[in-house]
């Protein structure tokens, strides 16, 4: 049925931009603790929801994981946690990669808006052959 | 007086097309970002409508047989090969999914408009005026 169709559209297109939003919150947490001694950086894979068995055209975050990149080795000789060498760990986000990531996260958050837009309109015209 | 019929049957299965393929490009941009996901697309519903009236196609003998044609379930789901993967084995582009989804707007239209237009000349042929 068409107007099941779209429904599933519209959902499809909100799980997107919810999972999208979540990639941010991650994102900014890296960010934010781009200077926190022995942070690693959290990242997690995209996933389609699967039910009774089958995939649908659902998408979700996957369970968070941390980078197993080296942490960045900060020369800081009077800090309190720089051992003998005058070095201490710090993390292992880099500004860049996370800037790129975000950009990526809001572009296709974008897409998945306008998409719900249109399938909106598309619906709504829909409902209008009952008017008048 | 049958024909008009005919033509908003048409139109009633061009919207369906529209609304299934939006359904598919949904899919495809939600999973922009999901690893080895390969993005589809729906059969033409030129070709469809034209598959649908070759082979497939029941006769009626009768006027009041219900037709043969199936609409959007006769559209075969396609899967792009073409299109280079990213790394993560993703074929998703959200350009080609941005035309696919307007081209699938405009289709949707189109059919609302020509069945609404049947729906005018059904309603001025009744004498109820539009």
């Amino acid at each position: 049925m068409s107007t099941g169709d779209l429904f599933e559209s519209s959902r499809a297109a909100t799980s997107a931009m919810r999972a999208q939003a979540q990639r941010l919150r991650l994102i900014s947490e890296n960010i934010a603790n781009a200077d926190t001694p022995g942070y690693r950086r959290k990242t997690a894979p995209f996933e389609q929801v699967v039910e009774q068995g089958r995939p649908t055209n659902e998408v979700r975050l996957g369970p968070v994981q941390l980078s197993r990149a080296e942490l960045d080795r900060v020369h800081a000789p009077g800090h309190p946690l720089a051992d003998e060498s005058g070095h201490f760990s710090g993390s292992n986000v880099d500004l860049v990669i996370e800037i790129a990531d975000a950009r990526e996260a809001q572009r296709s958050y974008e897409a998945n808006l306008k998409l719900y837009e249109q399938t909106r309109q598309m619906s709504r015209s829909l409902l209008d052959l009952l008017r008048r | 007086m049958f024909d008009q019929f005919e033509l908003m049957r048409m139109s009633k299965d061009l919207a369906l097309h529209a609304a299934a393929r939006q359904s598919v490009v949904a899919a495809n941009l939600a999973n922009a970002d999901t690893p080895g996901y390969k993005a589809a697309d729906l059969q033409d519903f030129a070709e469809t409508y034209r598959s649908a009236e070759g082979v497939a196609d029941l006769r009626r003998t009768r006027p009041d047989h219900l037709p043969g044609f199936a609409g959007e379930g006769a559209a075969r789901r396609i899967t792009d090969n073409a299109v280079e993967p990213s790394p993560n084995g993703n074929t998703v582009a959200l350009e080609t999914e941005l035309v696919r989804s307007s081209s699938a707007k405009r289709q949707h239209d189109v059919a609302l408009a020509v069945y609404k237009s049947s729906l005018d000349l059904l309603r001025s042929a009744l004498g109820r005026g539009r």
